[in-house]
């Protein structure tokens, strides 16, 4: 069994811990953004937890699938997790649509939190 | 009335430019220039670690032309003072059929300058629904 480096194993558990509580409760993701967080959602930005929070709550649809297919990390020079996760996802009755949503994990107070996190929809066709 | 850009978009787009400028109008051979000693790019899923390694796998991609045409690109800053760059768009190499592409990069301050760190490219690999 090959060793997956420290930063990937932190990377996973997050990216399948964020998408988790995504689709099973947005109120929850507030556990993993502090209030210097930021989120580009779709071109718009939001500023710290509670409005971060707040615009992930006020999706409007009731029902998300994510679906990861891809997943890179990597750590930084000041010892953060950056991730890139590429996939699918279903909303609703909705058909299928792409993602591709970018994270930066900080460790404060023993805990990995998201402090930046970008969100699009892959918007062009492949091949 | 026309909003002050933030420092880091105004850095941020400006490094875009250049690595994009650079990627699709030269052999690609001066593009280690714009990472740090220790930058760590991952292409496709394969890791390249240090300035030299990246250099050499971006100068040894096996296409004569390419073209990206940038669709969108956010930018933020970081905590440690760094600014985080998503850029996503299509991408054309030699005769073939356009791809979509997106791409991450983390930039950061040294004396006179801003380096590229970290950097993530992927070719979007899902159908839209029609």
């Amino acid at each position: 069994m090959v060793d997956q480096p420290l930063w990937e194993q932190i990377g996973s558990s997050f990216v399948q811990h964020y998408y988790h509580l995504f689709d099973s409760d947005r109120s929850q993701l507030g556990t993993i953004y502090i209030d210097e967080s930021c989120l580009t959602w779709e071109g718009q930005q939001f500023q710290g937890k509670k409005a971060i929070v707040g615009k992930l709550i006020s999706l409007p649809f009731p029902k998300i699938v994510h679906s990861i297919t891809v997943q890179d990390h990597q750590p930084t020079p000041d010892c953060n997790i950056l991730s890139m996760v590429v996939g699918q996802l279903k909303v609703d009755d909705d058909p299928v649509m792409g993602f591709h949503q970018s994270f930066l994990l900080k460790n404060i107070n023993s805990a990995w939190v998201c402090t930046n996190d970008m969100f699009r929809l892959a918007i062009h066709n492949f091949g | 009335m026309a909003c002050a850009k933030e420092i880091w978009q105004t850095i941020g787009e400006g490094f875009v430019q250049e690595y994009y400028h650079q990627f699709d109008t030269t052999s690609r051979t001066t593009l280690g220039d714009l990472y740090s000693a220790d930058a760590c790019l991952t292409w496709e899923g394969a890791v390249f670690a240090g300035k030299k390694d990246i250099s050499e796998k971006l100068a040894s991609l096996p296409f004569k032309t390419i073209k990206h045409i940038i669709t969108g690109q956010d930018f933020q800053p970081t905590l440690d003072s760094c600014i985080f760059i998503m850029v996503f768009g299509q991408l054309k190499v030699d005769d073939e059929q356009p791809m979509a592409f997106h791409q991450v990069f983390m930039l950061k301050s040294q004396p006179g300058t801003w380096v590229c760190t970290n950097d993530m490219f992927r070719l979007g690999i899902h159908n839209l629904s029609v």
